[in-house]
């Protein structure tokens, strides 16, 4: 994946905290990881990406930042099916938003959300895969990249 | 006037509820996906509509063309984050009305609903 490309879900971040919330985000600088399982937290949403790109976009964040954040987008909760609804659709918002840059043939699949680590998350085939830190409300979360350009 | 929300998002579709709610709007069914969306549609006979496009079984796009088999007249507001042209363009070519961005602001939600049933109320 081109470095400039990130400035896409970068963007897409600010705007996304932007629209949601009276409290800005900060987004730092992405950085190349080799295994992801070490980025996950509390909960976590995947997207998988097929056409014009082929991988995966993951958002993953911390419980607390959840339940804050479902509490700005929607009503205030802790239910463990509620967040996981939200964590998957922040994922599926940063992943379609993309497609403003990407176009039509960035193809998403519906969201897949799990808590906690995941012992079987594979990437393959895959040269880089990019961290995005985003800070919220002095909580941090992560997108994490994993895409080959055709 | 009788709405209908649909996404697969459970907490987006609380969100929409309950913005409409508040502007006294009467909700008379959610849904899921485009299956159930399409059951609840003949059911409950809806006159405006707010739509996602990727959801699992029926995406949002075959809704919108079997829903126009049904009932030509129904609003139809999509509610989606899909940003690119083509997907606004190939919803409205299929009788969408209008195209939401998510994410969203409640008063763009609101402000686009208006728009969508100005001639009609």
């Amino acid at each position: 994946m081109k470095e400039k490309s990130l400035s896409v879900f970068v963007d897409g971040l600010t705007n996304y905290f932007d629209t949601v919330s009276p409290l800005k985000a900060k987004v730092s600088t992405p950085f190349l990881i080799q295994d992801i399982n070490e980025y996950l937290f509390d909960f976590t949403g995947i997207i998988g990406i097929s056409g014009n790109h082929k991988g995966s976009i993951f958002f993953s964040a911390p419980r607390i930042m959840m339940v804050k954040l479902i509490s700005e987008v929607s009503a205030q909760t802790t239910r463990d099916d509620k967040l996981l609804d939200l964590v998957g659709e922040v994922s599926n918002t940063l992943s379609g938003n993309a497609r403003r840059e990407f176009g039509d043939q960035f193809m998403l699949t519906t969201p897949i959300t799990f808590m906690g680590k995941s012992q079987h998350m594979r990437v393959s085939d895959v040269t880089n895969i990019y961290v995005v830190p985003v800070m919220w409300q002095n909580m941090k979360a992560h997108l994490i990249i994993n895409l080959n350009e055709e | 006037m009788k709405f209908m929300v649909v996404d697969d998002s459970m907490v987006i579709r609380e969100k929409i509820e309950n913005i409409l709610k508040d502007e006294n709007f009467e909700i008379v069914g959610t849904a899921q996906n485009g299956l159930e969306a399409l059951e609840q549609f003949k059911a409950l006979k809806p006159r405006v509509m707010t739509l996602d496009i990727t959801m699992p079984l029926m995406d949002g796009i075959e809704t919108i063309e079997k829903i126009m088999e049904i009932d030509s007249e129904v609003r139809i507001l999509v509610v989606s984050a899909l940003a690119d042209k083509t997907t606004l363009i190939r919803a409205m070519h299929l009788g969408a009305y209008g195209f939401l961005c998510k994410p969203f602001r409640d008063i763009e939600l609101v402000d686009a609903i208006e728009e969508l049933i100005e001639d009609i109320v």
